[in-house]
């Protein structure tokens, strides 16, 4: 499979402290890959050098082919990579509307009608808030805010930042939902997530990072069978250890 | 007091802070995008005024072309200002920047002074001596020239801030930066932007008052009352800077009327502390929603 974008062997350091050490991702045309870890293992960090809002200190990244490694954000997200951040950083002041028109920032005038026509489609509830300030709108409604914003300027890559963080569990199912049908509209996606056994739900391939470095990666299926997946990220105990407590 | 004496002087007030108005919109163009308060704002208004009398008395040009000179000249130098100074000290902390403007405030003062002169000049106004006639009440055309000249930039502004992409991107920015990032916007471009804008309205503002006041390098003084404007509107509010600039005229030209003379140099500081005592956000305040 030709990819969509490939990570090689990136470390990326907030002043003296390293946040990601040689880390190598790849995410196939058509894909859905799901970053796993904990806390502050380094997720956002990899999203965060993709789109240009950290510089990695070594290693590279290309995306279709083309080294973006040092490439301003703007310009990364001309070339088609949307980024829906933690904390959604949508514009509060900002009618809803207003937001998605920012959205279509690098997006020729005449296709705009059509952009927004499409995010309602996938978010009919932004149709209906459309004259609302973005900064009124529930944690669910924002999070819908901040990912069709990011489809406006319709990426072919888009990464996701804990889409689910905090929503309760029928909105959860929306939004992956959601993820799906974009994946199928020939969407690749980056997908991070502290939900791992939804995250491996939807996702065709999976990577597990653990305080910067990458511990364990394969296909989705083999990562819900892992051991150390099963322990670290999907609440179940080792079996031994499970019987030896139980007995 | 007679009506059409209050008359003339809330005329002559809404004149006078209409260019505070002015100033304060450029103050807050800048605030907003960069989080920097320029203190050189009002020197940058001089020196492109100064720039601007300069080619009149060289080439003789008509006015039209002078103020587009003014502009062109507070263009550029907010360009370089920018681009050689504060971007250099975009990890500075707000307070280091704002001394570094300060700074910059002198240091334009003095080239003025050198380049051109310290003494006070005429400068050619659009507008005739003739006051008009209203009954009782007699305007200056000079005041109705300035209000309307500076509603008419307020209207342009507004139009560019509203119903533009450069606009919109330049709220965004304002609101948050790391967003409008990821949403393919350039923020360097949109501190240029911010700068340059900024500066040409401080040029039509020194344009439209030099004729009344003088051209003067100590005109950018007025930097002072732009500030005052921008807190009694709230800082950062657009609307409020033009409410307050226009306040803080009449309130400076009415003084007077009722208080000693002399007040109303004052005046700017007292209702500063006033509006700082009593409702600190400004009238258009809001709750600070803004990431920092
Ligand atoms: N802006 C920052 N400055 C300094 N350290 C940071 C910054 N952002 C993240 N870090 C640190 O880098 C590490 C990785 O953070 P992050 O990528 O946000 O982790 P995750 O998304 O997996 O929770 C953490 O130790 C975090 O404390
Ligand atoms: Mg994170």
């Amino acid at each position: 499979m030709k990819a969509a974008l490939e990570i090689e062997d990136v470390s990326v350091y907030y002043g003296k402290r390293r946040a990601l050490e040689r880390v190598s991702v790849r995410v196939g045309e058509g894909e859905i890959v799901t970053l796993l870890g904990a806390n502050g293992a380094g997720k956002s960090t990899v999203l965060r050098a993709v789109s240009g809002l950290v510089r990695p200190t070594g290693g590279r990244i290309v995306y279709a082919g083309r080294d973006i490694t040092r490439w301003p954000a703007d310009a990364i997200v001309a070339a088609g990579i949307g980024h829906v951040p933690e904390g959604r950083d949508i514009f509060p002041e900002f009618t809803v509307l207003d937001n998605l028109l920012v959205g279509g920032h690098t997006v020729a005038r005449r296709e705009l009608a059509g952009r927004l026509e499409s995010a309602f489609e996938l978010f009919p509830l932004l149709r209906e808030r459309r004259r609302q300030p973005a900064g009124t709108l529930s944690g669910g409604e924002q999070q819908m805010l901040a990912m069709g914003r990011a489809l406006v300027a319709r990426p072919r890559l888009l990464l996701l930042d804990e889409p689910s963080l905090g929503l309760a569990p029928m909105l959860t199912r929306e939004i992956f939902r959601v993820i799906r049908r974009i994946n199928q509209s020939g969407v690749s996606v980056l997908l991070v997530e502290q939900n791992a056994r939804r995250a491996l739900g939807v996702a065709h391939r999976g990577y597990v990072l653990e305080t910067g470095r990458l511990v364990v990666s394969g296909a989705s299926r083999d990562l819900l069978e892992d051991q150390r997946v099963q322990t670290a990220y999907l609440g179940l105990r080792p079996p031994t250890e499970g019987a030896r407590e139980g007995g | 007091m007679s009506t059409a004496t209050l008359v003339h002087v809330v005329v002559s007030g809404l004149a006078t802070g209409s260019i505070y108005a002015l100033m304060a919109l450029a103050l807050v163009i800048i605030y907003n995008a960069t989080r920097t308060l320029n203190f050189a704002q009002g020197d940058m208004l001089m020196v492109s005024t100064f720039a601007g009398w300069a080619a009149h008395r060289a080439w003789e040009l008509p006015l039209i072309v002078t103020m587009l000179v003014a502009v062109a000249a507070a263009a550029l130098l907010a360009l370089v200002i920018e681009r050689v100074i504060i971007r250099r000290s975009i990890a500075a902390t707000h307070w280091d920047v704002l001394i570094i403007t300060v700074g910059l405030s002198l240091m334009l003062r003095s080239a003025a002074g050198l380049v051109w002169t310290h003494e006070d000049q005429a400068f050619p106004s659009f507008f005739g001596d003739r006051p008009i006639t209203l009954g009782p009440v007699k305007l200056a055309p000079v005041s109705l020239g300035i209000i309307g000249g500076s509603l008419a930039l307020m209207l342009c502004l507004y139009g560019l801030f509203t119903h533009t992409r450069v606009g919109r991107a330049m709220r965004a920015v304002a609101q948050n930066q790391r967003g409008a990032r990821l949403m393919g916007i350039s923020v360097e471009r949109v501190y240029s932007l911010s700068w340059v804008l900024a500066a040409a309205v401080g040029a039509i503002a020194g344009v439209l008052v030099a004729p009344v006041t003088f051209l003067s390098t100590k005109m950018g003084i007025v930097v002072i009352n732009g500030f005052t404007a921008a807190v009694i509107g709230g800082f950062g509010s657009m609307p409020g800077a033009v409410a307050g600039g226009m306040l803080l005229g009449v309130i400076e030209n009415l003084a007077p009327l009722y208080l000693p003379s002399g007040i109303r140099y004052s005046v700017p500081f007292l209702i500063l502390v006033a509006i700082l005592l009593v409702r600190p956000a400004g009238l258009f305040g809001r709750i600070e929603q803004r990431k920092v």
